[in-house]
């Protein structure tokens, strides 16, 4: 059961078009460098942000995000058209990146700045805009691996629980306690940051 | 912003999400995806560029095993053998080596020949 419908997708993100998604594929299994550019260029933000909901290296995250990519450009015969392509990439670039970050191989996540780190001066919107970003960043990943994913998942990239389950190999009913519980604390972080500004 | 939920919610939170999209959104997609094309060129030639070549190799010799083809042909109909000079080539040596004599055969010697192949 579809939890969530296109409709209801937070920050007026559209879903990706899933009509011509197997056509793209298959093109792109045929040989068409062009439509393997098109789906690159559909899902590639979408899948750094996934990356680096688990990499906490933007560095790091964008090199499982093009590992994940070429992975999938080999696996594209294993691509069921009738299913939506999105989900099934979002698997791959999730396994990239919890790959990458098993082998330890990752580079060291700079420290935040203190101005960026709370309490410091916020001289323009800009700054401030960025200063959320890296407490934001910061309090992902005190979350566990899993339940970062849902949450970002789920939240930003707008896939139901039941897509989720399927992406993450979990059972739905998971999926939506993950989800709850990483939305308890990032909304904690969130209103204590507003309470601050 | 919303307090806490004491349920599942079913619906994305959209400040939430819309905050998180900020923080993870990358500040050059079309870098990366740049970077993603020139590596999956790099990777190597794909299995249908493979197949291709395979192909292009194929259909090069079929093209030059039947140009051959045809230009043996073509020689061997503007140079047609007379029936007696098959019959000459198929009988072997013995039949060329009469017909090339000087001297008129011995009617006896070469009937005696057909006569003893009979039985």
């Amino acid at each position: 059961m579809r939890s969530d419908p296109p409709s209801q997708l937070p920050n007026g993100a559209a879903r990706i078009a899933q009509g011509d998604e197997a056509e793209l594929a298959a093109r792109a299994r045929a040989g068409d460098r062009a439509a393997f550019g098109t789906l690159v260029e559909r899902f590639a933000a979408q899948a750094q942000r996934v990356a680096r909901a688990v990499l906490q290296n933007p560095d790091d995250a964008d090199d499982a995000a093009q590992d994940a990519f070429l992975s999938a450009l080999v696996k594209l015969d294993q691509y069921d058209p009738h299913r939506p392509f999105g989900p099934w990439l979002m698997r791959i670039v999730a396994n990239a990146a919890t790959d990458r970050r098993r082998r330890r191989s990752v580079r060291q996540t700079e420290p935040l700045a203190p101005e960026l780190a709370g309490g410091g001066a916020r001289p323009d919107r800009e700054t401030e805009r960025r200063a959320l970003g890296e407490r934001l960043r910061a309090a992902l990943a005190e979350l566990p691996e899993r339940r970062r994913l849902a949450v970002v998942l789920f939240d930003v990239e707008g896939y139901s629980h039941a897509e989720i389950a399927g992406i993450l190999g979990i059972p739905e009913g998971t999926v939506r306690s993950e989800v709850f519980h990483a939305r308890r604390a990032l909304r904690a972080m969130l209103q204590d940051w507003k309470e601050d500004a | 912003m919303k307090e806490p939920s004491t349920s599942f919610d079913h619906r994305p939170d959209r400040e939430l999400g819309a905050a998180l999209r900020a923080a993870l959104t990358p500040a050059d997609p079309a870098g990366f995806v740049a970077r993603v094309r020139a590596a999956a060129e790099r990777r190597g030639a794909p299995t249908w560029d493979i197949l291709a070549r395979w192909a292009r190799v194929g259909i090069a010799a079929a093209a030059a095993a039947a140009m051959l083809a045809g230009f043996l042909t073509g020689r061997a109909l503007q140079s047609p053998l007379a029936p007696e000079e098959v019959a000459v080539m198929s009988a072997g040596a013995g039949a060329t080596a009469l017909l090339e004599s000087p001297r008129a055969p011995d009617a006896s010697v070469v009937f005696t020949g057909l006569v003893t192949r009979e039985r």
